[in-house]
């Protein structure tokens, strides 16, 4: 009506948009509301009730116990993840090989090791003595240069390791061959063509490029393998889950020492996450960054 | 320029499948020749240059760089595959520009350019770098140094590709379709670079569809089609009437689509 009205006289009404109120978002208020109340409840709940024992957790929180098994935790996350890191990348190349055996063979370790629980891994390896009684190694079909007994070599934590590691290195490959896929062909034609050899071209060429897309999911990887670590308790690890386990079994405080464990699991995450996307920046160089902003 | 050729192809052959890419071509190019390779979409041009640069294998056939043997070796009285540290440093004498520039996006442009100077060169950073510098300025981009390749504009990311690839001074460069990628407004800078180096001597291969540009900087066209080197030679002939059907029907096409496109310009 007011267009008609514009158009008929040819002039158009004089309106300033800064002078408009805000729409009314009734669904903002509902949802507003009911964050508000549930949040009141849970530190209602949280406050107000004894059996969370906050004396017990503050405690045993720095308790040098329980600071040995996130010491361990985190150094069983480490370490399986470096080693399986690396393996992982060795079989993302042995999946992208020219040659069929290399090919089948990492795709068989990746369907077998991802498909595996890794708990049932963890038990496996610890029981490896009743398999195999003495590992001995040397030339095939020939002389043995060394043997030892499986019960002195497979500790708890070279069980721990090795079944982590395993465990790491099958969801790392699938991780790095996507990452690898993710390079234009034409970038490793380029650095070969400029005579890099196929090591130059692929650790200061495809790689680098290839973090981009690697790093998000290995991030994950990383979180979900530290609260993984817990799962070595079953072995008698001493890890956090067992260092706090060890003292509510003699003092029955379940909920206050679960709590500290809790505490000290969310704290490392948190700290990954911060070191991950320090990470996401650093390789995103010369890349578009998501918000469209040019990192240099 | 009676000395050995700098780069000889002697009938090759490269099959996909049943599809022949490459269906015997020869091929030889003289020091400081330039040679433009034109051609129908498909006819295997991508795959000749590729080939001469050991991207792809080839089934038969030999080719020859400076009259050494590409790609494989004497044993005894057999022949066999150079290990791939050979086959690099033979294609460290070569240079080779790309359709996509293919500029390392992850390192800034003088790195791009410095690389392969020092780790395939062993040159020390500050020779490299001066290199480098010099390169930049003849390209026109010495301000660019430290930009990474995707704040450049495409045609001066191809001319950091050009200066990447006269870095360690080949004997021969193969440029594939270097402006193909280009707006239209931007296939002159880089022409102009090639130019210069034309008229500065450098060997080269150039893969093209600037028929004009290519009549003026080449000593010789080779026309393919099908996997073939149909007709050869220095640029007045090989344009001039009585030629053969198919690269009057080339021409003829090309100089329809060259009509309609400046006809939208
Ligand atoms: N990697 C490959 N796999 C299968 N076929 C291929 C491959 N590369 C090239 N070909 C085929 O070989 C033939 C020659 O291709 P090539 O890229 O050399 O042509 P071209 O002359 O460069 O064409 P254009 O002008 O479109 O770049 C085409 O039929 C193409 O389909
Ligand atoms: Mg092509």
């Amino acid at each position: 009506m007011t267009a008609t009205a514009a158009a008929a006289t040819g002039e158009l009404p004089d309106v300033d948009v800064a002078t408009a109120r805000h729409r009314f978002r009734p669904w903002r208020w509902l949802s507003g509301a009911v964050i508000a109340v549930l949040t009141f409840q849970v530190a209602w709940f949280v406050t107000h009730n004894d059996r969370f024992e906050w004396p017990v957790v503050a405690e045993y929180l720095f308790d040098p116990n329980v600071l040995a098994g996130l010491g361990m935790s985190v150094l069983l996350t480490v370490l399986a993840m470096l080693a399986g890191s690396a393996l992982g990348v060795l079989l993302a190349l042995g999946r992208l090989a020219d040659f069929g055996p290399v090919r089948w063979a990492c795709g068989l370790y990746i369907g077998l090791f991802r498909g595996i629980p890794p708990l049932v891994q963890l038990l496996f390896w610890f029981n490896l003595a009743y398999l195999l009684p003495r590992l001995s190694f040397g030339v095939p079909f020939g002389p043995t240069l060394g043997s030892w007994s499986t019960n002195d070599l497979i500790t708890p934590l070279t069980a721990a390791l090795i079944g982590l590691t395993l465990h790491e290195a099958a969801y790392m490959a699938e991780i790095v061959r996507a990452g690898i896929l993710s390079v234009d062909p034409g970038q490793r034609d380029a650095a070969m063509a400029m005579g890099f050899t196929g090591g130059q071209t692929f650790f200061r060429v495809v790689l680098p490029q290839a973090m981009r897309v690697i790093i998000p999911p290995t991030g994950s990887q990383f979180i979900s393998l530290l609260k993984g670590t817990s799962l070595v308790s079953v072995i008698a690890m001493t890890d956090l889950l067992h260092a706090v386990q060890t003292v509510y079994n003699q003092t029955y405080q379940i909920v206050p020492m679960l709590i500290v464990a809790c505490f000290w699991y969310l704290v490392v995450v948190t700290a990954l996450s911060f070191a991950q996307s320090r990470l996401e920046r650093r390789f995103g160089r010369g890349q578009r960054s998501s918000r469209g902003e040019w990192l240099a | 320029m009676t000395d050995v050729p700098v780069l000889s192809v002697r009938n090759i052959r490269r099959s996909f499948g049943e599809h022949a890419a490459l269906d015997g071509v020869s091929l030889d190019v003289a020091q400081g020749e330039v040679v433009a390779v034109i051609g129908p979409s498909g006819s295997g041009k991508s795959t000749l240059v590729r080939c001469v640069h050991q991207l792809e294998p080839i089934d038969s056939g030999a080719m020859y760089l400076d009259g050494e043997l590409l790609g494989f070796e004497h044993a005894g009285n057999r022949l066999r595959p150079l290990p791939p540290k050979r086959v690099a440093q033979q294609r460290r004498r070569m240079g080779m520009v790309f359709q996509q520039f293919q500029l390392f996006p992850h390192w800034t442009v003088a790195r791009n350019i410095t690389e392969a100077q020092v780790r395939v060169h062993g040159r020390s950073r500050e020779q490299a770098g001066e290199r480098t510098a010099e390169l930049l300025g003849k390209v026109g981009l010495t301000d660019k140094a430290e930009a990474h390749p995707r704040q450049l504009s495409g045609g001066q990311q191809q001319r950091v590709a050009i200066a990447r690839a006269l870095a360690t001074r080949p004997r021969v460069m193969l440029l594939d379709e270097p402006t193909s990628a280009l707006d239209p407004e931007l296939v002159d800078e880089v022409l102009a670079v090639v130019r210069d180096l034309a008229a500065a001597g450098l060997t080269m291969v150039i893969v093209t569809h600037e028929i004009s540009f290519a009549m003026e900087v080449a000593d010789r066209f080779v026309f393919m089609d099908q996997g073939r080197i149909v007709e050869q030679g220095p640029v007045a002939d090989v344009l001039a009437d009585g030629r053969s059907d198919r690269l009057r029907a080339f021409l003829s096409r090309y100089a329809q689509t060259r009509d309609t496109r400046s006809a939208h310009v």
